[in-house]
């Protein structure tokens, strides 16, 4: 069956980039969830990961590094019915847009945000990413990287995230259905993808993921929050997949909705004399 | 005829803005036009702060230097300003040990506070203050005790009972003095209506033109507009989100708008430095935005609580490579109202960034109108139902292609990087010079949408003048002509692109004098470089306060004289 998110392009990624997987299985989920390609609106910032929403049939705001968060915060309010996804990489997430990350998560609003997490900044050529290894040696980090990499999962699950999960690009099924859940989940929701550069990570290639990477099982208990901060902070021998941390709570549009009596912030004519009127007898 | 200023002085917390904002309602509701200017420091207690009220039977659209009457909620208050009060004036309160033998004015020392514990509590030191300032003026007990009463309605009768007694207090020290003398007080046959300052304005405007959301990081002078719209969130549905800093305050109003809201956002220049990278990205997007600077005296953080005009050159050139934006500069609160309801509308109209430059003494000066009067159509091209096959950036003749917004069938892709027809990243350099001719050439028609500016020319003298300056340039000019000279306005509130035609206008004046608040005159810089009219003198303050109408005359008097 044709999949009515596929969309012809040329496509700028390296050949074996994990992008590819990725791009499979976000295409495969939302026909999956059967939405239609208008619903959707993909938020996305600058670097090679941000270029996906190029490549499916979707409504699409490109913005600028590391600002697409605030964007599809923005556009989610405006108009509660569209299903909005911020995704990127790890340097526009994380580096450039780390305070709008934050500061999202406390606001919880309804959007999913994807992060193509290939420890390694691709498109201006292999420096250190904030999710490098300390010791990452680039043609910038000549002495191997001097600061400890930056922990996603943590972060958010400390900030009481809505949902919080970290995939594979080297498994799309299971990244599939993390994402299913993700992007149904009302509230702010992380999907941290694990994504090997062929061309500048040499150190964490598609083998050594697969050496180390398990998904937490059914006895995994997701809204246990002490337990989830426990399980983020695992890394190196064993890296653990799957959902980390579940917390349904009242989304920002759901609180905002329920305190004004307007469905949207779309077009609204407002009588001029009417409002002026009432207006003015403030300032009397 | 009635004109008479009334300073009020003291430390931050005490209450400063409190006696004042009373003050204007009573006295606009006693009948009379008020222009109140705010002095404050940024800090939240102590140090020096005043306003200065001026009232008058006649419209008032600045503020002047000599003080009749001098509030001081405290001794450095006196210190600092007895100077200015004008031979007859008054000066009352709190009175400084060193300086109580040099002042002009006639003295009435009343320890406001002593006063307000005898009754009860210090806290009623103020009402004290208006009770005594009121008797000065000679404003009828009645009509302010109603007001307090209305201004305290919520706490309770006990303290609208104790406030009246300490206002009946302050009246009882003054005894049988009177500003006014003998002189008598003629209601102005159309008496004011309503006293705004320029931020509700900034606000009102937006709330008419149909803002639906509102994204800022507080910052002086423009957190204002954000208290306004908030204050009208739950009643119109607007959302107004304090972002984390002025980066995500851009993006998110461009998301919104992307989305179908009318969006602004609003800052001042240390804040519009981080917003520049959202500037850019509305143009390459050609996302409608209304951007609010009100301006300070900086670069940096600068003087936060004072005013400036010198982010003019900063704001038409801000963010790489060349694209199209409209700026404004009111002229008043009335004038805001208007400005920002086109600003909506052309922001929609072009797809283009709107900036509106405010200033700390618009954004806080109070000005009493009769009327308020909207001329400025609320225009909204609707958005268009695309479909399946819709190119966001369609090639038009005039550059701007069918906006239609996410939801309908058709799929909106907008893109920072340069995209073709249907939004998508392209590398193709002929593509990308169709669609930078095709922004561009939005241009030749935004040239002539813009006003001409305000002209009123004179047979001495021309004052040239931008923003906020509009009122003390027309004050100014009536004191001239009572000295026999004839001065000129030429005022712009559309600044950019500058409209057609001002060269034959600019050729045509004598003696050209631009008043503005910075240092190199920005204006004039501007205008002679577009028009290649030189334009001479300029007179110019850059001390974070603005030209106050006697000062300003003077040094008119002063450039024409040499001339």
């Amino acid at each position: 069956m044709d999949n009515p998110f596929d969309l012809s392009s040329d496509i700028a990624w390296c050949p074996g980039c994990g992008n590819f997987a990725i791009l499979k299985a976000l295409k495969s989920t939302l026909s999956e969830l059967n939405y239609e390609p208008h619903e959707v609106v993909l938020v996305s910032g600058i670097g090679q990961a941000a270029k996906i929403p190029h490549y499916l049939r979707v409504n699409v705001f490109n913005g600028l590094h590391g600002r697409s968060i605030p964007v599809a915060f923005a556009v989610k309010s405006a108009n509660p019915r569209l299903v909005v996804i911020a995704e990127s990489g790890d340097g526009c997430m994380y580096g450039e847009g780390g305070n709008h990350f934050v500061h999202a998560i406390r606001r919880n609003p309804d959007i999913t945000v994807i992060v193509h997490n290939n420890q390694v900044y691709g498109l201006t050529k292999g420096q250190a990413s904030p999710t490098s290894e300390e010791g990452f040696v680039s043609k910038v980090q000549t002495l191997g990287s001097l600061s400890a990499p930056f922990n996603p999962l943590s972060i958010a699950i400390a900030q009481d995230a809505s949902f919080v999960a970290r995939g594979f690009a080297g498994d799309i099924e299971k990244l599939k259905e993390i994402l299913k859940q993700a992007i149904t989940w009302p509230g702010f929701a992380l999907v941290d993808v694990l994504q090997p550069c062929v061309t500048f990570n040499r150190v964490n290639t598609y083998t050594w993921y697969r050496e180390r990477a398990y998904y937490l099982d059914v006895q995994y208990d997701p809204e246990d929050r002490v337990k989830a901060f426990e399980k983020s902070l695992e890394w190196g021998e064993k890296i653990p997949l799957g959902i980390f941390y579940r917390h349904r709570k009242p989304t920002y549009q759901e609180k905002f909705y329920a305190l004004v009596s307007y469905p949207h912030l779309l077009y609204r004519e407002r009588a001029v004399e009417e409002v002026l009127d009432r207006e003015l007898q403030y300032f009397q | 005829m009635v004109d008479r200023t009334v300073k009020i002085g003291g430390a931050a917390g005490q209450g400063v803005q409190t006696v004042a904002e009373i003050l204007s309602v009573i006295l606009r509701r006693s009948g009379y036009y008020v222009f109140s200017l705010e002095d404050y420091q940024s800090r939240i207690r102590g140090g020096h702060t005043f306003t200065q009220i001026r009232f008058a039977n006649q419209p008032v659209h600045a503020a002047k230097k000599s003080i009749d009457l001098l509030v001081c909620l405290d001794s450095l208050t006196h210190e600092l300003h007895h100077s200015e009060v004008a031979p007859q004036g008054f000066i009352l309160g709190h009175v400084s040990p060193q300086e109580s033998s040099a002042s002009l004015g006639r003295l009435i020392a009343i320890d406001f506070e002593k006063e307000a514990v005898n009754l009860g509590d210090r806290i009623f030191a103020n009402t004290v203050a208006i009770g005594a300032l009121s008797r000065l003026l000679g404003l009828a007990p009645q009509r302010v005790e109603d007001y307090l009463a209305q201004v305290f309605s919520k706490k309770g009768q006990e303290v609208i009972e104790k406030n009246i007694a300490a206002f009946r207090r302050g009246a009882e020290l003054v005894g049988e003095n009177k500003l006014f003398g003998e002189e008598t007080i003629d209601p102005p046959e159309n008496p004011p209506r309503f006293l705004l300052d320029g931020n509700q304005a900034l606000g009102l405007g937006a709330l008419l033109a149909g803002c639906t959301f509102y994204s800022a990081y507080p910052m002086t002078p423009s957190t204002g507009i954000m208290n306004s719209l908030a204050s009208k969130a739950k009643e119109y549905g607007i959302l107004v989100e304090q972002a984390e800093d002025e980066i995500a305050a851009i993006n998110m109003a461009l998301g919104a708008s992307y989305a179908g809201a009318r969006a602004m956002t609003g800052t001042s220049g240390g804040g519009f430095c981080l917003m520049v990278e959202g500037l850019g990205l509305a143009a390459m997007t050609e996302t409608p935005i209304v951007i609010v600077n009100g301006q300070r005296p900086g670069p940096s953080t600068g003087l936060p609580t004072r005013t400036s005009q010198a982010d003019l050159h900063f704001v038409i050139h801000a963010s790489h490579d060349e694209f199209p934006r409209f700026v404004f500069a009111p002229r008043d609160p009335q004038d805001a109202i208007n400005l920002v309801i086109r600003a909506f509308s052309l922001a929609e109209q072009y797809q283009v960034p709107v900036i509106v430059l405010s200033d700390q003494y618009l954004a806080d000066s109070k000005v009493a109108y009769q009327d308020v009067v909207v001329t400025e159509p609320v225009k909204r091209p609707l958005p268009v139902d695309g479909q399946e096959e819709y190119c966001r950036y369609a090639l038009t003749p005039s550059g701007v292609s069918p906006r239609a917004i996410p939801g309908g069938k058709a799929l909106v892709v907008v893109d920072s990087d340069e995209h073709d027809e249907c939004g998508h990243l392209t590398e193709d350099l002929t593509i990308r010079v169709r669609m930078h001719e095709k922004r561009m050439k939005k241009w030749e028609a935004m040239k002539r949408e813009t006003r001409l500016p305000f002209t009123m020319v004179g047979r001495d003298v021309n004052l040239i003048g931008w923003g906020s300056t509009w009122g003390v340039l027309w004050e100014t000019r009536k004191e001239l002509a009572r000295k026999g000279i004839e001065a000129g306005i030429i005022h712009f509130n559309e600044l950019w692109p500058l409209p057609q035609g001002l060269r034959d206008i600019l050729r045509s004046l004598v003696s050209p004098i631009v008043v503005e608040h910075n240092y190199t005159g920005q204006l004039a810089e501007l205008l002679e470089q577009e028009t290649g009219v030189e334009l001479g003198e300029r007179i110019t303050r850059y001390d974070g306060r603005p030209f106050l109408i006697e000062e300003l005359c003077a040094r008119v008097e002063e450039v024409w004289g040499r001339g």
